[in-house]
């Protein structure tokens, strides 16, 4: 998109006021950290039931556990029928894949994004025949101001977009962020065992891994005006590559920014692991409260581990890192 | 001149973070809208609220000369 300069599509994450604010209203109060507390139990039970099917001499952390849970919480928030839960998860995996070297999409992109859109597409018409208590059926109930300021409705293609986009953002980003978790406190053992000693840390663990291992790598703006930095100027009307991850480690805001340390000062700066503005994470306090709960379960799952870093294998994907294979043996 | 803190509530989006630096200033309801309960700058608040304003996600708060 940045190398054509083609326009992208109508999706919320492009748009800028007045047409953001229109769009994310319509969903906003569902992801408020008190709203989602609604889908903690939901959460706490697939934790516990993808952990009660694992193998503790035998676990793949991505395959077995932070690959399957977070997908089933936002798609059921959605409106996705149980059966095809996991299956969005895997349309968004061969989505985003990337080859060396590849920029443009392959047919293996183009052929998940039409195979998830004509699935979302239809569903969108199963509610407007029947609706339910979930976001599609919200979605094609609500009315924004069009550019005459006249309320409308939104129509197919705009919430067959909006709703992929959330099935994406919901699963792809704490499923890494948990892996990366794993791989981290195995390289610091003592944090893991304070984490045992004194659950009430929890949050400060996830924050920090926000920071140091945040799925995003980066996102891409466009200027509106020149802004002044102090390594030079940013011109007006061009792309801009946020490399947010970067930022995350940047010694002038961190102090040993290139270490993990869940004890570290978080009012020095803040981590930009879920981004910072408008059109920062509408899902952040879920995600937040999935990886907490994540934590914990793992925490009784497996006090002692070791993770098999020969068998580590990380993902290739558009904008997010992290790992596809995490394998790990539980200790005794 | 005294200075005030004003919320965009086009903005704001409940997240929470400013209650959790100073309690006495912001305050979120049972219907998750945030309340200012003191919209004064003081000595006294003004470092908190100067973090709550720049930890602020939503880039929802700031603080306005009158």
């Amino acid at each position: 998109m940045v190398r054509t300069g083609e326009v992208p599509a109508r999706s919320i994450i492009f748009m800028d006021p007045p047409d953001h604010r229109h769009m994310r209203s319509l969903l906003n109060k569902a992801f408020t950290p008190r709203a989602i507390q609604s889908q903690r139990e939901t959460v706490v039970e697939l934790a516990e039931h993808y952990l009660a099917k694992a193998d503790p001499d035998n676990f793949d952390v991505v395959q077995d556990f932070s690959g399957p849970f977070p997908v089933e919480v936002i798609t059921r928030m959605a409106g996705v029928p149980e059966e095809f839960r996991q299956q969005v998860r895997h349309w968004i995996d061969k989505s985003l894949h990337r080859k060396p070297g590849q920029i443009d999409l392959d047919d293996d992109n183009m052929q998940a994004n039409i195979d998830s859109a004509v699935y979302y597409y239809g569903l969108v018409q199963e509610r407007r025949a029947d609706p339910q208590d979930d976001m599609i059926s919200r979605l094609i109930a609500a009315e924004i101001p069009d550019d005459e300021g006249n309320l409308r409705k939104l129509d197919d293609i705009e919430i067959t977009g909006f709703t992929t986009l959330l099935g994406g953002a919901g699963a792809e980003t704490v499923t890494k962020l948990v892996g990366s978790a794993v791989v981290e406190f195995a390289k610091h053992p003592e944090q893991w065992q304070m984490l045992l000693d004194d659950r009430s840390r929890i949050p400060d663990a996830v924050e920090e891994l926000l920071r140091y291992v945040g799925p995003v790598q980066y996102n891409v703006r466009y200027s509106l005006k020149d802004v002044e930095l102090p390594s030079g100027r940013v011109p007006a009307h061009k792309p801009v590559f946020l490399m947010g991850a970067a930022a995350n480690r940047d010694p002038r805001a961190f102090d040993d920014a290139e270490t993990f340390d869940i004890t570290r000062d978080r009012t020095q700066a803040q981590n930009l692991g879920l981004g910072y503005g408008i059109h920062s994470c509408l899902g952040a306090a879920l995600a937040r409260m999935e990886s907490a709960i994540a934590l914990d379960h793992l925490l009784d799952f497996m006090p002692r581990y070791e993770v098999d870093f020969a068998g580590l294998q990380r993902v290739n994907m558009q904008n997010v890192a992290g790992y596809h294979h995490v394998p790990v043996r539980v200790l005794k | 001149m005294t200075q005030k803190i004003e919320v965009d509530f086009g903005l704001c989006e409940s997240n929470g973070v400013c209650m959790g630096i100073i309690g006495e200033v912001f305050d979120l309801d049972e219907q998750d809208y945030l309340h200012v309960l003191q919209d004064e700058v003081t000595p006294e608040n003004e470092q908190q609220v100067k973090e709550a304003v720049r930890q602020c996600p939503r880039q929802a708060i700031s603080i306005k000369d009158e």
